[in-house]
């Protein structure tokens, strides 16, 4: 057969093969379109977790009694004049004092001033209350305090007159004058928001309205042991109590009430007349506690029998 | 050579049917048992209504009963009995079941019902019932009659039963505790062999006061004590009968003989005897006097203890210089050391005590200028200090080994008191004394 014989019968075969061709396409589109439509995975149960926010800004404020690490700058910057300002304003309080020490050159730690800012006397001696009175005398003689104070003085005559301006205030502020604490706070809007209730968490119950988490038997085992720990309480005044425990059996009715009496399988410890009275106790502390009416009936068959195991470990 | 079972058709389907059962509940469980470990210890909340009175006349030993089980409970610090003013039921008759509701609304777990009645022959008799709350069980009843003058005793007793039945432990509550009464001034101290109840009521006076006594310890199986009493001579170990009040000096040595110790079946005594400089220990036959020697070192030997099985002794020797605990064979031969304080090498240890139970030696600890209670396994590990002050000392076993009494001195113009403490050092309590109290002794139980 000769190229010509093939394009020839090609030729005559020409709307077969369209045909095919196109079909093909069509399937194939189908495949790709139809198959890549998004399978919607299935919503996870929610666990509401506790967020603690006052630990964590415990943390950010550190311990009084820490070691200041750069104790300087601060002053440094205050006597920079204008950029104090800014670093009052962010900070709030805690800053309005650490620029009262500005002009002071000592590195004094901030919460010294802290302490004794509701003493009235010291103000008198204008500066840091504790050294007050040393640092005069200091001023006179540190010749980088002078060179501070030369830069800084400009100022101070004003400030002492002036209430309002930025600089000012701060020796004021010192005195600890009742009337103007109103003075000290951060007028600034809070920079976050209260978020609370729906806001936070939009699921008012446990998990999604098509979750399991009710019937995740983890959930429902530990809300069991923890309602059985209730009624559980021994009275032992002995050492190695983590020697001791009891196994117990327990059949539920579908109701979360005790079926039948719980069985004492087993009872392990150096004695066994003590043994033996922890499972009874065990036994009169199920029964104590029942009904576990929150046991999820639609999963009674994994409940209807529960063994358990009761000991006395960390009973010391 | 292990000899298997055959096979059997029946064992076969046995086996398979166990184990299929076991599969289905393995699966249908799906996890393994639920560990349940209580918090923490909580005293049991337990109620305890005066005894109905069998007679009009009955109800003040109705109310006494109950009150002194009230007591005992309490200060064994595993039980908070309820106070009476909150019981909603008034029981009147214990041959009904209670109703339990109104005694479940107090948070009562345990409940006790009892009645006495003064008999025609005039003899008292006691009756109880122990109660579970929750599950509306008896757990036990007994009924007891006895001369109306031993009605503390019957309330021992039935205090007893109900802590044996809660705890799985025997009580200690019927029992006694010799003690040395002090009174007078601090410099002209009198001294007297005393006995009590060991609660502290029903105190009897042994000896009038003339001549010092030390150390008493209670025989294990007769009413019999031996103590040590400076006559005007040496110090000597005397054996006292309680019952019959008849007294006699143990051995006749030369020397100072001192710190006196039954052996567990009251058949021998172990005390220390004086050798110059030295003190070694003894022990007598009391049957046939007969004294072997079971030390011989050149240092103190004293305060020895027996094993409750009689096989080995606990003792305090200072040769290795400061005072501390050695374990031997009973017999003597070579002793072990288990007393060390490694944070504190300067700690001397002494007046070793093996409890009744055989788990633990109980000792008085001194170092860094305070004196300690505390006890210690036989093989010297699980030191554990229960009380620590500026003086406390003697410890002596209850005869359930849970608990201890040891003397306190606060120091200054005051005296010593008793307390007890049980092993776990949380639950430390006054023994109440007509005044001041040292050197106490435990009983065994009495019934």
């Amino acid at each position: 057969m000769t190229a010509k014989e093939i394009i020839r019968k090609l030729n005559e075969r020409k709307g077969t093969t369209l045909s095919v061709v196109l079909h093909l396409l069509v399937f194939g589109y189908g495949l790709v379109t139809f198959s890549s439509r998004s399978v919607e995975a299935p919503q996870e149960d929610v666990i509401p977790v506790d967020i603690s926010v006052d630990n964590t800004s415990q943390a950010a404020a550190g311990i009084k009694s820490g070691k200041k690490e750069n104790p300087k700058p601060l002053a440094e910057k205050v006597a920079e004049a204008k950029p104090v300002d800014d670093v009052q304003g962010k900070v709030g309080k805690t800053d309005v004092v650490t620029s009262t020490s500005a002009p002071d050159p000592t590195p004094k730690p901030v919460e010294k001033p802290v302490e004794k800012k509701p003493d009235p006397k010291p103000e008198p001696k204008k500066e840091e209350p504790k050294k007050a009175e040393k640092k005069p005398d200091e001023k006179a003689n540190d010749p980088i305090a002078d060179a501070l104070k030369a830069d800084a003085k400009k100022t101070p005559p004003k400030q002492e007159t002036k209430a309002a301006p930025p600089q000012p205030p701060k020796p004021k502020e010192r005195t600890f004058d009742q009337s103007r604490i109103a003075a000290l706070l951060d007028k600034r809007d809070p920079t976050h928001q209260a978020v609370t209730g729906t806001t936070l968490n939009s699921n008012a119950a446990l998990g999604t309205p098509t979750g399991h988490a009710s019937s995740n038997v983890a959930t429902w085992a530990a809300a069991f042991q923890s309602a059985v720990r209730r009624c559980f309480n021994f009275p032992y005044n002995g050492l190695n109590a983590d020697q001791f425990e009891a196994d117990i059996d327990i059949n539920l009715r579908p109701d979360g009430t005790v079926a039948s009496e719980p069985v004492i399988v087993a009872v392990r410890g150096p004695s066994s007349t003590i043994a033996q009275a922890l499972a009874e106790n065990a036994k009169r502390a199920i029964v104590q506690c029942q009904a576990y009416a929150f046991l999820p009936k639609n999963q009674y068959e994994s409940w209807k029998y529960i063994p358990m195991t009761f000991g006395l470990k960390d009973m010391m | 050579m292990i000899k298997l079972p055959s096979l059997t058709r029946r064992r076969f389907m046995i086996a398979t049917g166990s184990t299929v059962a076991a599969l289905g509940t393995a699966s249908a469980w799906g996890q393994g048992r639920l560990k349940i470990d209580p918090n923490n210890f909580q005293p049991i909340p337990i109620a305890i209504p005066a005894f109905v009175p069998g007679t009009p006349a009955d109800g003040q030993a109705g109310a006494d009963i109950a009150g002194v089980i009230t007591n005992n409970l309490r200060r064994s610090g595993l039980f908070a009995p309820i106070d009476p003013a909150a019981f909603i039921e008034h029981i009147n008759n214990i041959d009904v079941a209670p109703q339990f509701a109104s005694w479940k609304q107090i948070n009562a777990q345990d409940l006790v019902t009892g009645r006495v009645t003064r008999q025609g022959d005039g003899r008292l008799k006691a009756e109880f019932r122990l109660w579970d709350v929750a599950t509306g069980q008896q757990l036990t009843g007994q009924q007891y009659v006895t001369s109306p003058e031993y009605w503390r005793r019957i309330a021992h007793i039935i205090s007893d039963q109900i802590y044996e039945k809660l705890t799985g432990e025997s009580g200690y509550f019927d029992t006694r505790v010799v003690f040395i009464d002090e009174s007078g001034a601090a410099e002209r101290r009198v001294k007297k062999l005393s006995i009590m109840d060991q609660d502290g009521a029903n105190v009897r006076y042994l000896t009038k006061g003339a001549d010092l006594v030390l150390t008493p310890r209670f025989s294990p199986s007769t009413q019999e004590i031996t103590y040590m009493e400076f006559g005007q001579g040496d110090p000597r170990v005397y054996l006292y009968n309680i019952e019959t009040g008849q007294r006699e000096i143990v051995g006749n040595f030369p020397g100072m003989s001192f710190a006196p110790r039954f052996s567990p079946d009251g058949q021998r005594i172990i005390m220390s005897l004086q050798q110059g400089g030295n003190a070694n220990l003894f022990v007598m036959d009391l049957r046939s006097k007969s004294t072997t020697r079971l030390t011989d070192t050149p240092a103190i030997d004293t305060s020895p203890s027996y094993s409750p099985d009689g096989g080995r002794i606990c003792f305090e020797s200072d040769r290795g210089g400061r005072p501390q605990i050695y374990v031997m064979a009973a017999g003597g031969g070579a002793a072990q050391r288990i007393s060390f304080d490694a944070a504190d090498p300067g700690a001397s240890y002494s007046t070793p005590v093996w409890s009744p139970r055989g788990d633990y030696i109980a000792f008085t600890k001194q170092g860094g200028g305070q004196f300690a209670i505390g006890i210690i396994k036989p093989d010297g590990t699980g030191e554990r200090i229960l009380t620590s002050g500026f003086h406390n000392e003697g410890p002596t076993f209850a005869p359930n080994g849970r608990v201890l009494m040891f003397f306190r001195d606060p120091g200054g113009n005051s005296g010593p008191s008793l307390y007890t403490v049980d092993i776990s050092g949380r639950n430390e309590q006054r023994v109440p004394t007509p005044g001041f109290a040292s050197d106490p002794a435990w009983s065994p139980l009495l019934s």
